[in-house]
């Protein structure tokens, strides 16, 4: 199928926290409770549609044990999202989010969007780290910040697509040169010749009207959150 | 500038009334079938399985400069409507860097060999696509200048492919010739006369591990090429099912493929500061060591084992598992031998019945009998040989992309990197010989273009495990400092 984008995301953290489960959820729309050790990097992907654009997610599902940190580092580069995963029923998931976000920054474009997830959000009973500490964590950073839950899939479609629109806005004002690969962005076959001429879209518009605020607008009108 | 021209000149020209003799008559083509049978001109057979030839650089590479003049005439011969958007191929040159140089122009190629030939062969046949035509002018052309001004490359390839097809489209015109077999026949002949005349990217593969450019960027970009295809000429159904780089995507190769050169990538760049951090015997040592591994990584098996027959089922997994436990690395190649398992499965069950009706077919060879083969039928082996051969390569390339991480992140060594270089080549031959067996199976309807590319791949993703071993050698040797 032909799309407009294809952005490259990552999704890293520690192990354990539900990163391919997340990846599983967003692209089969299943919950798989057992899962293998992710080895190095998996893969999946998904188109979507923003602005009435198709994009295509082509996500690297990353492997959380320290172990593997050094292979998985060399994944990073050219990836145009990344969704920092941890884990809501376990704080030390939560503690390791610095060095996870200075190895991010450190190996990957600095314009990278970075979607903080607290995943596990159906374990309600099991809960150690507070959605507000979550909540603060993303603002000192500069990342959005969702709690999904890849079990019920809760938030899992918005976390994915939240990312994709911070990318697409990104672009809409140029901040991310499409042109180059290294960003993590490729023009799609049938978008090539047009996308340099389209820079007033709907979407910016309307990002525009909201302005930066737009983000926690989105995020506590979404349902699932309240 | 005129031996060149008496060089590249018989693709554009002399290939034409060839070709159209062969649009004229297809049915009567009874032995094109034969897909091993070789065309009796110009260049070398394609063989599947062998090691790829090597680069040479002789003056009929040095052709660049004649090019632009015959990319203008094609395109205005054959250059059916001319308001093609520009579309999909002003970014080739921009983000496409790789294909600027002249080890993707001869990759672009191998790429395009098993989908895009086959496909146009198919266009050629049934529907002519002007369009198709005229964009694949724009991009040789535009492929061409910007080689010109680089003055490094051999852009006859795809150029050449061009020409022979487009030809042949002229001279089929806007007729359909309906009827699975004839067009099966068709393709065949048409896809090993294109591959062995038009193709030079079987001659010239070596190019492929120049790492000014990476395989999976260009595989991408012919990828993407077949999407734009896809997504502005879906004239015919199966056309979506039967794109080989599509389908390649789909099943991840080009995502292992591009995470297994991020991981050669980074481990040639370590292997190059160590080294040049050593000095005096030190280095002398480990540049030894790393020739040694360096000779053990080939794939000289393959022509000694030229002969050896196709196994049986249970052979290829016990072989496969086997040579993957002498790895010792914690993985184990089930979704490889399930993949390839369901591929026997499906012609043991679903291919025998057309295969008989269709040698039947051939000994009538009439239109008539053609007819009677159900034309979906025929249609589906194509699709599922595809798509088997697109699934078995990407996880052939996944199962390599697994060793290397593997390779790297395991601390501890029980197996020298040398013994796991030997491993690999054993593999490595082992696999491009199953694909080359797999796609014999569906000779009827594939040609061995199919094995000749998935085993291209396989073999460069083969040559990207070379500098991950060497660090792994490094390392361990650091690591235990017994030697």
């Amino acid at each position: 199928m032909a799309y407009a984008y294809l952005f490259k995301y990552i999704i890293i953290g520690d192990t354990g926290v539900g990163k391919s489960c997340l990846l599983l959820q967003f692209t089969d729309k299943r919950f798989q409770p057992v899962h293998d050790l992710t080895i190095g990097v998996e893969f999946g992907a998904r188109m979507i549609t923003i602005d009435g654009k198709q994009i295509k997610l082509q996500i690297w599902d990353t492997a959380g044990q320290e172990s593997f940190r050094s292979i998985t580092r060399s994944y990073y580069r050219g990836a145009a999202g990344a969704l920092l995963v941890y884990d809501i029923t376990r704080r030390d998931t939560f503690n390791h989010l610095t060095t996870w976000l200075e190895d991010a920054r450190q190996h990957s474009n600095s314009n990278m969007v970075i979607m903080l997830i607290g995943n596990k959000s159906d374990l309600e009973s099991r809960r150690e780290v507070k959605k507000e500490e979550g909540e603060a964590f993303a603002r000192e950073h500069g990342l959005i910040f969702m709690e999904t839950s890849a079990k019920t899939a809760s938030n899992v479609e918005e976390a994915f697509i939240n990312t994709a629109k911070e990318i697409y806005e990104k672009i809409q004002e140029g901040v991310f040169d499409i042109n180059n690969e290294a960003n993590g962005i490729k023009i799609g076959p049938q978008h090539a010749a047009t996308n340099a001429t389209h820079a007033g879209s709907l979407f910016l518009r309307l990002a525009a009207q909201t302005g930066p605020l737009a983000h926690s607008l989105t995020l506590s009108s979404c349902p699932a959150e309240t | 500038m005129s031996d060149k021209d008496d060089i590249e000149t018989p693709v554009v020209t002399e290939a034409a009334p060839i070709l159209e003799d062969e649009n004229c008559e297809p049915a009567k083509n009874s032995g094109s079938l034969d897909l091993s049978a070789k065309p009796e001109s110009k260049s070398e057979p394609v063989v599947s399985t062998r090691k790829r030839p090597e680069f040479k650089h002789s003056s009929d590479l040095e052709t660049s400069e004649v090019l632009p003049v015959q990319a203008s005439e094609a395109a205005g011969k054959e250059a059916v409507s001319k308001d093609v958007p520009q579309t999909g191929w002003g970014y080739w040159g921009s983000w496409g860097k790789s294909l600027l140089s002249s080890a993707s122009a001869t990759v672009a190629t191998v790429g395009q060999g098993i989908s895009n030939v086959i496909e146009r062969a198919e266009t050629s046949l049934g529907i002519p696509s002007p369009s198709d035509i005229s964009t694949e002018v724009q991009y040789a052309a535009g492929e061409t200048n910007a080689k010109e001004s680089e003055n490094s490359s051999p852009v006859s390839g795809p150029f050449g492919v061009f020409s022979t097809i487009s030809t042949a489209v002229q001279s089929t015109g806007k007729s359909v010739i309906s009827g699975g077999l004839d067009a099966l026949e068709f393709i065949g002949k048409k896809t090993m006369d294109v591959i062995a005349e038009g193709d030079p990217g079987f001659k010239r593969t070596k190019g492929l591990m120049n790492r000014t450019s990476t395989l999976s960027q260009v595989l991408r970009e012919v990828k993407e090429k077949e999407e734009l295809w896809t997504s502005n000429e879906v004239t015919i159904e199966t056309d979506k099912k039967t794109h080989y780089g599509l389908l390649f995507d789909e099943f991840q190769g080009l995502s292992h493929l591009e995470a297994l050169e991020m991981l050669s990538r980074e481990s040639e760049i370590k292997v190059k500061s160590i080294l040049n951090s050593l000095s005096g015997e030190e280095l002398e040592t480990l540049k030894l060591e790393l020739e040694q591994l360096k000779e053990a990584f080939s794939l000289a098996e393959f022509c000694e084992e030229e002969e050896e027959e196709t196994k049986g089922d249970e052979d290829f997994t016990k072989e496969i598992t086997e040579l993957f436990s002498q790895l010792h690395v914690s993985s184990k190649p089930e979704k490889l031998a399930r993949a390839r398992n369901t591929a026997y499965e499906w012609i043991s069950t679903s291919l025998a019945k057309p295969l008989e009706k269709k040698e039947e077919g051939e000994k009538q060879l009439e239109a008539e009998e053609a007819e009677q083969i159900s034309n979906s039928s025929i249609e589906d082996i194509h699709a599922f040989a595809i798509r088997s051969l697109a699934e078995l390569t990407a996880c052939s390339i996944e199962l390599f992309h697994k060793i290397a991480a593997l390779v790297l992140h395991g601390r501890k060594q029980e197996v020298s990197a040398i013994e796991r270089s030997r491993a690999l080549s054993q593999m490595t031959v082992l696999l491009c010989k199953e694909l080359s067996s797999l796609s014999k199976e569906f000779t009827t309807c594939l040609t061995t273009a199919g094995a000749s590319n998935s085993a291209s791949y396989i073999q460069d993703a083969f040559q990207l495990l070379l500098p991950v071993l060497e660090i792994s050698l490094i390392e361990n040797k650091t690591e235990l400092p017994e030697a």
